[in-house]
């Protein structure tokens, strides 16, 4: 080891740096101490009861409209709607600073000055927030239930803890994206901008490419679909759809693959609700990339594909 | 084996030239001062050993270890407490404590550490509410855990009363008397002409300097300036004071009567009679040691006494 004092002529050691590993006790002592700090943090606090007083609404709204024959399935969806458009602003909002607050006020060399790598680091922080957003989902989720509960016939517990689960994987793919661009950027103001980024990208620009793939089509840009369904009268009716592509767009956006996991719990409370796409509509049957477990797939894409770019980029360069 | 080896580290952001074929070594044992005005690269020669930062060329060895290749390994027999970083708000001292305690596999008591300190009646108060001088004792005792064969404290006096300094002195010495290698950067020279074995004076990223703090104060023309007021001077005296052996410099303040000002490193007697022979009158003289001040100034600014 000491061989390598004199050699600093080789111009081996200028471009490749070495990259860091990752162990499991220090992505769980990072992950330890980013809860502790951010479960005490007022904006966490602020947003968690945002949340739930959406939650006790929604749900004593429809236990006091008590609807005939609301299924447990049904009860998830409404919440899911609100789920899938609150969830990504409070993971973002968490997540924004994680990192770059960090750098801009120099703690992060507290973290690394310990036996931490930066990938234990990156680790560390997802779980550790994603932890504190999930506290926030439970107690949420729990007094949704409270207040629905007996609305429900046959309120179906296992199929409700699988929405929890399918929420919280929806929340860390969120916190997956907000954690790696907070540490891709140099400033809280950059960390900020991406984060409206993303708002702007999922909750305006996803949404309005479905319907400009709709016009698109009816301009007769795009080759449409059609099919024979039949009317509620019973009548026979052609009715044309989007093509397969143009569909699994509109399913890459986080939300609507949250969404469409939903019909996975079909089995755990016995119900059926049928698949997200109208199997009439697919004569030749429905391609794999638009059937429902691939959702999940994508939702795993929103969790792995943004930490590992980060990983590689925090690996490099300058703290 | 030395603690620290920086080998020919160069270091550029950009168009900036921060580090400029930095060459030094810290040995095993010693407590080494690395000194140099703000601005001059300490923090970024910091930043590589510990691998914050990657250098644009060089290599950097720590503990016999590679510091890019064996960063984790490094970092878990360092100590480190990093300048200018703010503490986490929400947790308290204790907590800090806990983490650093588990992150490097310790077996260590908060309170202990935090006795040592002097911070002990604040473990279960959060850091928010810390003034920089409990904050930076904070970072001081999270760099102790564990024992660490190497102690690197940037700008340890920050936020710090004489007394808290000394007190941080104090603990350098102890943990070098355990076995610890400290290093040790500053901007002032007073904090470490008290603990460190030899010093490096760092400036626009060269080293200018890498000595004992004795040998630092021989090494600058000046170690003691004499001062003489005289009836007159001519061009012929001036030159023969300059001519001695001891005498660096020699310079005459421009007025009624005019004073000469002659560097000196030994006799002080020699100037005064070169100038009586030649019929000078001597009316006054004074003389002035040199303050480690000025030896840092010298190496450190292009004004003032120079370096030799």
């Amino acid at each position: 080891m000491t061989s390598q004092a004199g050699t600093g002529t080789e111009p081996a050691a200028a471009g490749g740096s070495a990259s860091s590993s990752l162990t499991l006790e220090s992505v769980r002592a990072i992950a330890k101490k980013d809860f502790q700090d951010s479960v005490r943090s007022w904006l966490f606090w602020g947003l968690s009861v945002f949340f739930f007083t959406l939650m006790a609404a929604l749900a004593g709204f429809i236990a006091w409209a008590e609807p005939e024959e609301l299924t447990t399935l049904g009860f998830i969806s409404l919440i899911s709607q609100v789920c899938k458009l609150v969830i990504p602003l409070i993971a973002l909002v968490l997540g924004w600073k994680s990192i770059a607050g960090e750098r801009e006020t120099g703690s992060i060399k507290v973290l690394l000055s310990l036996p931490h790598s930066r990938k234990d680091v990156l680790v560390g922080k997802l779980l550790g927030r994603t932890a504190v957003l999930s506290l926030s989902l439970g107690i949420g989720f729990v007094i949704g239930m409270l207040a629905v509960a007996f609305a429900v016939t046959e309120f179906s517990f296992p199929a409700y803890v699988a929405f929890l689960a399918m929420t919280i994987l929806y929340g860390l793919a969120y916190m997956s994206i907000a954690v790696s661009l907070s540490s891709v950027t140099r400033s809280t103001t950059m960390a900020g901008a991406a984060m409206f980024g993303v708002f702007v990208l999922f909750y305006i620009v996803w949404n309005s490419i479905r319907s400009a793939l709709g016009l698109l089509m009816r301009r007769g840009y795009i080759d449409g679909v059609s099919y024979m369904t039949t009317t509620l009268t019973g009548q026979q009716r052609e009715m044309t759809r989007l093509p397969d592509w143009a569909l699994f767009i509109d399913m890459i956006d986080p939300g609507t693959a949250y969404q469409n996991t939903i019909t996975l719990f079909s089995g755990l409370s016995g119900e059926n609700i049928g698949t997200t796409f109208n199997e009439a509509a697919f004569p030749n049957g429905l391609p794999f990339y638009l059937q429902d477990w691939f959702s999940l797939a994508i939702l795993l894409f929103w969790i792995v594909v943004p930490l590992v770019v980060a990983l590689y980029l925090f690996d490099r360069g300058d703290i | 084996m030395p603690a620290i080896t920086v080998d020919n580290l160069t270091k550029s952001f950009g168009q900036t030239l921060a580090l400029d074929d930095l060459s030094f070594q810290v040995e095993e044992g010693e407590v080494f001062g690395f000194l140099g005005p703000n601005g001059a690269g300490k923090s970024t020669t910091i930043n590589i050993v510990l691998d914050f930062a990657r250098p644009t060329s060089g290599d950097v060895s720590v503990l016999g270890m590679d510091a890019q290749q064996h960063s984790r390994a490094i970092r878990h027999r360092t100590g480190v407490l990093p300048e200018g970083v703010d503490l986490y708000d929400r947790l308290t001292a204790r907590q800090h404590l806990e983490f650093a305690i588990q992150s490097k596999n310790a077996d260590t008591e908060p309170e202990r550490l935090l006795e040592r300190v002097g911070l002990v009646d604040a473990i279960d108060k959060k850091a928010g509410g810390y003034s920089k001088g409990m904050a930076q004792r904070l970072m001081l005792a999270m760099a102790l855990v564990g024992e660490p064969d190497l102690l690197i404290l940037d700008e340890p006096s920050t936020g710090l009363d004489p007394n808290g300094a000394r007190e941080m002195r104090k603990i350098v010495r102890e943990e070098n008397e355990r076995g610890a290698t400290v290093f040790f950067s500053s901007h002032i020279m007073e904090q470490v002409e008290a603990v460190c074995d030899r010093v490096g004076i760092l400036r626009d990223g060269e080293m200018v300097a890498v000595d004992s703090v004795e040998g630092l104060r021989d090494s600058v023309e000046g170690g003691t300036t004499l001062r003489v007021t005289v009836d007159r001077i001519d061009d012929d005296a001036l030159q023969a004071v300059r001519s001695l052996p001891d005498v660096g410099d020699a310079t005459v303040e421009d007025r009624t009567p005019p004073t000469i000002v002659v560097t000196v490193d030994g006799s002080k007697t020699a100037v005064l009679s070169t100038l009586e022979d030649r019929g000078i009158e001597v009316r006054d003289f004074s003389t002035t040691e040199a303050s480690l001040d000025d030896v840092f100034q010298s190496y450190t600014t292009d004004t003032g006494v120079h370096a030799r």
